[in-house]
């Protein structure tokens, strides 16, 4: 069956409440706004709940295939799925909204926001390469053979995949307000070159298991379809979102009135004010 | 770039795209006959079919963006734009049979036959068949 993947029942259980905690504290922001007055359009709502259920149907392990094709199951949904749903809902624009203004969870969230390490994470080439890498490094070397004697080892790896997709699609998509915006070719670009490191790495899979392992033969093909056809259900997710960001923008600088959302809030971060590129002050 | 060659542009890009989908669902999944991996393909290959695959999808949606841009300018000229879709998906077709099928070897057209080459022929003719309608019909909208 698929007892070696989750996390075991107490990482199962562990990942489940964060993800209700996160949903849960999500929607009361989202309460917080609408009952002040603010718009907060519901599909995001939708969206961020949608995420937070993909990961816990992850964590929950019980899908169906050979184990190889479960652990891809897994690693697409949240990994890959679950952010593409989370990150356009903007969970830190809302929270920067939601939270007391110049109170202590604010004031500590804006500043890991404009941190130094926050600021290289989200440098979209720094963050593919912490995704694809990772992968890279789970499928191609003993990483996951070594993961499946050692259960701690196994649960971080799944950490990693969650946290390194949330981030990739936080920095590639760049919908909440960071201190240093990157322009669309840099995110273009990266988006392709990661498209293609898991392509080629999807298809390599289909040749060669991860080393160390054992996996059937028909598993182990599943298992590479699924990554290589996923990848370009989310590869497309991706590029429509910054597609319809540049349509929205083509669409300001030629003075049109749009916006569907509300407009950004005067604390928030310096959203548009900052010319692009124009990082580096201060270090 | 002028409003003609923009439409020709962006329709292209749709075009590459819808060529290379119909490879992928009709060769790959339907008939069966391209494989997803063929053991003679060289590791430069698959990661140029990782990057072309990608590129294509990348393709699809930046061309529709364009496409939906020239639109709502009124920028649109829809004979170039008839054009570029023929172009684009002839071109795809013509560069799908020469670099990929043979110079990369991802993949060839088809396995349990003896003789590839008409196959192959059939293959880059209709590219070129696509190619020829696409330059006819940029000559007429250029008259127009």
């Amino acid at each position: 069956m698929t007892h070696h993947h989750g996390a075991g029942a107490g990482g199962r259980l562990l990942a489940t409440a964060v993800v209700l905690a996160a949903v849960a504290a999500y929607l009361a922001g989202a309460a917080r706004l609408r009952g002040r007055g603010d718009a907060w359009p519901r599909h995001r709502d939708l969206s961020f709940a949608a995420g937070g259920a993909l990961i816990a149907v992850a964590a929950d392990g019980t899908l169906p295939g050979g184990p190889f094709t479960v652990h891809m199951l897994q690693h697409l949904l949240a990994g890959m799925a679950a952010p593409v749903l989370l990150v356009p809902a903007r969970p830190l624009t809302l929270a920067l909204r939601a939270l007391r203004p110049g109170g202590p969870p604010r004031r500590a969230l804006l500043a890991a926001a404009r941190s130094a390490p926050a600021r290289w994470l989200t440098f979209p080439p720094v963050a593919a390469v912490l995704d694809m890498g990772g992968l890279w490094l789970m499928y191609r070397t003993p990483l996951l053979a070594a993961a499946h004697r050692h259960p701690a080892l196994h649960a971080l790896l799944h950490v990693h995949i969650v946290a390194a997709g949330l981030l990739f699609t936080f920095a590639v998509c760049q919908l909440d307000p960071v201190r240093h915006r990157r322009g669309l070719p840099l995110r273009a670009v990266t988006l392709l070159l990661a498209g293609a490191a898991h392509a080629a790495l999807a298809k390599s899979l289909y040749a060669a298991p991860p080393p160390g392992t054992a996996y059937g033969l028909s598993d182990l093909r599943t298992a590479a379809r699924l990554m290589y056809y996923g990848g370009d259900l989310v590869e497309l997710a991706l590029a429509a979102v910054l597609a319809a960001s540049w349509y929205a923008r083509a669409a300001r600088a030629a003075g049109r009135p749009i916006r569907t959302g509300p407009p950004p809030p005067s604390q928030a971060g310096p959203r548009r004010l900052r010319p692009e590129g124009a990082g580096g002050e201060g270090g | 770039m002028g409003a003609p060659r923009r439409s020709m542009a962006a329709a292209a890009l749709i075009g590459i795209a819808v060529m290379a989908a119909v490879d992928e669902i009709v060769f790959h999944q339907i008939l069966g006959w391209h494989h997803f991996y063929d053991r003679s393909t060289p590791a430069i290959g698959l990661l140029t079919d990782g990057l072309l695959h990608t590129a294509e999808l990348l393709g699809l949606v930046a061309g529709f963006a364009w496409w939906a841009d020239l639109r709502r300018r009124g920028m649109l000229a829809g004979g170039h734009a008839w054009a570029g879709v023929f172009l684009g998906a002839g071109g795809f077709q013509l560069f799908d049979g020469i670099v990929d099928h043979k110079l990369l070897r991802l993949h060839q057209i088809r396995y349990d036959v003896p003789d590839l080459l008409p196959y192959d022929l059939a293959w880059n003719a209709a590219a070129l068949l696509l190619l020829g309608i696409g330059a006819a019909l940029t000559v007429r909208a250029n008259r127009r």
